[in-house]
């Protein structure tokens, strides 16, 4: 008896426990998603950051978002079905299929390329040969140079 | 009243537009020189911002040596070009003088 | 009076356009003839000033004098509205906000006119440019968006009323700080496309425009920053940065016009990047431009939005004609940009600062980007799509963080090329003590592997310090050297140290500031917030706080009715303060507004939002955020303001003993 009360207590905890987990799970998710959905009354803020009480538009959608994960439904079936409800801009950010996959590229493209071009600049640069800044008029012997160096050592001392 | 004031503000901004009396004084046109004068305080610059860093233990011997010759190396070219134009500037002044006279 | 508004307008027109084509033919011709035209053409562009002065007062004017037979008065005001917002009504619409840009425009115009003898004909180019730019914002004044319509039939008793998100404090300053940013770029892309077109030789236009940039630059950081501290006190999101299409159309220019700055001083030491700075100075100036018609025509949907209308196309038009006249005399004109110098090594002063341009450049790239793929599908799949902040940071957090690397390493590495000894030499300690810094902050409880954003955090706490530090050994290496020389203080010769070379060590404390400011965007990952009906003595807790509502009421006010809390807060037992969120009622304009109650301190902000009232019970509900280290956000922009100050001041000229060697060296070596 006394044993079939401990497995029950046991069996109670670790449901309990499991109920927990899956709440705080839900929870989590329902974080999640609803950080992935933007608002749509035209504030154009994230779903949980909607901050106008009585909106209309906040309001619906976290409840069907509630229900969407109370059912379980997948994080993908989730979206997809505001998706069909709210059309593609409901989602907050360009998904990673089809032509929306150029806008999570080109950032990254244009990064390398970039890279690119300054390393093959610097290699450029590095091999060209130097413009000398003044000249005309013949150049200065070796003698007389060395004397605006001293010169320019004298005027430049710190 | 209106059409006074208007006409009022429209008169007094031609007159201030296009009455010029006496001679207009205009900056000079930029010489060869003053260019060279430009660069020159710039590379002045760049060789006192060395010499400073060096002071301030920035930088290793050998780095700051190469660094400053040749910067003093370009400084020197600007110099001498600045001394040939100001020679043959008080030649052609002279020159011109002269002519005159 | 709206005559005497309109009449100015058309005059001010006829003088631009007058200035521009006087200017242009002055320029093109010789002789005395050609000198008086362009006189004439540069006191027409004075004129002008004057003229876009007025219509900007009778406007004003207007304003105060309620005066609603002019439709804009009556769309953007009311008699109850305070006087500060009744002068805010210059800016706080479509043909006002024109109208002042114009007249911004013409000031910066004015300033340059009168300077003219620095350097006559390079000024005479300059101010054609400018004219050129009036002329088009004059245009679209007159015909497309004018601000002295007036209303048809029977004159209204009241106006609409100023848009409520707008009646703020900040709202007064910030839109004219961001449009004296904006605007101010004409003035280094005048003289940078004047330079080109005249193959003005040598860099001195650069330090002519030195200032002016630096001065755009500062209110262009102004603005952006009070816009993020307007949205953070007036949206009652709990955040300071949504990248809107309105955010991110002030951020481009910035981001350009930093980069701007930078490789700027490539060109002023060396003579390299010439191509690349005016190509940077262009589109700094095209995207300030963009900016305004992203805002001004509703091209993509944005919270700001403020105004939709046709004159988007007037925009197009101009950038576009702008672009054709800038690649027409790059192309025309190109060989005037070669470069003097050759690039030495990879490891140097140089290169970072086109590292520095790349990941500047590549953040731009990456907000316009975003900010216009919603078109671009559109045009493409034919559906828009939102793009939100998880792009954006995305792309731009891991591109801010090898930013600041380069602001750490960037200033120690020597021009032309660094040994690996300096490189040590330099970096041992700033690096030990950043990584000590990581360490403490992991030993506190940040756990970089549990989420990308607390590592995001800690690495820019970490680079953060390390480029805190560098700026430390900067100022301290430099006054010792002050000292050794002086023998004062190690505060006094570090003074000295940055007054001596205010460019660059103003610019170290604009690098703190951003520092700071970072430090302050790092405390968003641990952000939290909570939601909860507050009836008579309910409790709530977040943080180390606890909340109790100790009332809540109504009130009527002739602008405005409102709805508050009386919210006590309590710290470890004690009370430490009353916080009043709010919730007003325009009436002229049938609009709501949040006015957040804000607790602030250097460790975190707790942020109250009073949401309305829930219909069953009566109760108010609020939000309440807990917002670490927001604060220093606005610390940092204050430093960096300092700094921008400190940069503006002239450099004071060091003692050159050695000065007279010079005046008798050059005739000895002029000589024979």
């Amino acid at each position: 008896m006394r044993n079939f009360v401990q497995k029950t207590a046991k069996l109670t905890f670790l449901i309990a426990a499991l109920f927990a987990f899956v709440a705080s799970d839900q929870d989590a998710r329902f974080q999640t998603l609803g950080h992935k959905v933007m608002c749509i009354c035209g504030c154009n803020q994230v779903l949980l950051e909607c901050n106008h009480v009585g909106c209309t538009y906040s309001d619906r959608m976290r409840g069907e978002l509630a229900s969407y994960v109370d059912r379980g439904d997948s994080d993908d079936l989730t979206l997809q079905a505001f998706v069909q409800k709210y059309g593609p801009t409901v989602l907050i950010a360009p998904t990673t299929t089809g032509f929306n996959r150029v806008a999570w590229v080109m950032p990254y493209l244009v990064l390398v390329l970039g890279l690119t071009t300054v390393v093959l600049i610097v290699r450029t640069w590095r091999t060209r040969p130097q413009v000398i800044a003044a000249g005309g008029g013949g150049r200065a012997g070796d003698a007389e140079l060395e004397h605006y160096r001293e010169q320019a050592r004298k005027d430049t001392e710190v | 009243m209106i059409l006074l004031i208007c006409a009022l503000v429209a008169a007094s901004a031609l007159f201030y537009i296009f009455y010029l009396p006496g001679k207009l004084h205009f900056g000079v046109e930029k010489t060869r020189v003053s260019y060279l004068r430009e660069r020159q305080e710039a590379v002045y610059e760049n060789l006192r911002d060395l010499n400073f860093e060096y002071k301030a233990g920035k930088l290793p011997d050998a780095d700051y040596q190469s660094l400053k010759s040749s910067l003093e190396e370009e400084a020197a070219t600007i110099l001498a070009e600045i001394a040939r134009l100001e020679k043959a500037g008080a030649h052609s002044l002279r020159g011109e003088k002269g002519a005159r006279i | 009076m709206s005559q005497i508004g309109s009449f100015a307008l058309l005059l001010a027109l006829v003088l631009s356009a007058y200035s521009f084509l006087a200017g242009l033919v002055a320029l093109t011709r010789k002789g005395a003839g050609a000198e008086r035209l362009g006189e004439t053409a540069r006191r027409a562009g004075i004129a002008t000033f004057a003229m876009v002065f007025l219509a900007a007062l009778v406007l004003v004017i207007a304003a105060f004098q309620d005066d609603f037979s002019i439709a804009y008065i009556f769309h953007h005001s009311n008699r109850d509205l305070p006087g500060a917002y009744k002068f805010a009504t210059l800016w706080s619409g479509q043909e006002g906000s024109l109208l002042f840009w114009s007249l911004l425009l013409a000031t910066y115009g004015l300033v340059l006119r009168l300077r003219y003898k620095t350097d006559s004909r390079l000024f005479a180019h300059a101010s054609v440019i400018i004219a050129a730019v009036q002329v088009f914002f004059l245009l679209l004044l007159n015909f497309a968006a004018h601000p002295f319509a007036v209303m048809q039939g029977t004159l209204p008793q009241d106006g609409n009323g100023l848009n409520p998100l707008l009646q703020y404090p900040e709202m007064v300053i910030h839109p004219p700080m961001l449009y004296l940013g904006y605007v101010g770029f004409t003035v280094p892309f005048a003289f940078a496309l004047a330079a080109l077109i005249m193959r003005y030789p040598g860099e001195k236009w650069i330090q002519i425009t030195r200032r002016w940039s630096m001065v755009t630059w500062g209110f262009l950081t102004c603005g952006v920053f009070l816009g993020a501290h307007w949205a953070y006190s007036v949206l009652g999101w709990g955040g300071y940065w949504g990248w809107d299409p309105v955010e991110n159309a002030s951020l481009m220019p910035w981001l350009t016009g930093t980069a701007f700055l930078h490789s700027v001083m490539m060109q002023e030491k060396r003579g390299m990047l010439k191509t690349w700075n005016m190509w940077l100075i262009f589109a700094t100036f095209l995207l300030s431009i963009f900016g305004t018609f992203l805002t001004r025509s509703g091209v993509v949907s944005s919270v700001h939005a403020f105004a939709q209308s046709s004159i988007g196309d007037w925009f197009v038009g101009f950038l576009a004609v702008t672009f054709a006249v800038c690649l027409f005399f790059y192309v025309k004109n190109r060989s005037h940009l070669r470069s003097e110098h050759k690039l030495e090594s990879l490891i140097s002063r140089e290169s970072s600062f086109l590292f520095n341009n790349l990941l500047l450049l590549v953040a731009c790239f990456t907000v316009l980007w975003g900010t216009l793929f919603p078109v671009l599908s559109e045009w493409v799949q034919g559906n828009k799509v939102t793009v939100g902040p998880p792009f954006f940071n995305r792309v731009n957090v891991p591109v801010a963080l090898l930013l600041l690397l380069l602001t750490a390493v960037g200033p120690l590495l020597a021009w032309r090329k660094t040994s690996i000894e300096s490189l040590r030499r330099n970096f041992l300690w700033p690096a030990l003590g950043a990584i000590a810094v990581g360490a403490v902050l992991i030993v506190v409880g940040i756990r970089p592997w549990k989420d990308i954003t607390y590592l995001y955090s800690l690495m820019t706490i970490m680079l953060s310090a390390l480029v805190g530090f560098t700026v430390i050994s900067e100022f301290v290496r430099g006054g010792r050297v002050i000292k050794g020389h002086t023998g004062q203080s190690l505060f006094a010769s570090m003074v000295q140290l940055a007054h001596r070379n205010t460019r660059r060590y103003g610019g170290y404390i604009v690098h703190f500031g951003v520092i700071v400011i970072m430090i302050g965007f790092a405390g968003a990952a641990f952000n939290q917030d909570k939601e909860q009906e507050m009836g008579y003595g309910d409790k709530m807790s977040l943080g180390a706080y606890t909340l109790v509502c100790r009332s809540y009421t109504q009130e009527d006010k002739p602008n405005y009715s409102s709805e508050w809390a009386i919210i006590d807060v309590f710290k470890g037992g004690k009370q430490i303060e009353t916080l009043y969120p709010e919730r007003r009622f325009y009436k002229a304009s049938q609009q709501m507004a949040t006015m957040v109650a804000n607790r602030s301190t250097f460790k975190e902000d707790l942020y109250l939002v009073y949401e309305g009232l829930n219909q069953d019970t009566g109760r108010p509900i609020l939000k309440v955020h807990l917002n670490p280290l927001v604060m220093w956000i606005w610390v940092g922009v204050w430093i960096m303001i300092a700094g921008t100050v400190v940069a503006l001041i002239p450099n004071a000229v060091a003692v050159r003993v050695t000065a007279p060697a010079r005046i008798q060296a050059a005739p000895v070596g002029a000589g024979d």
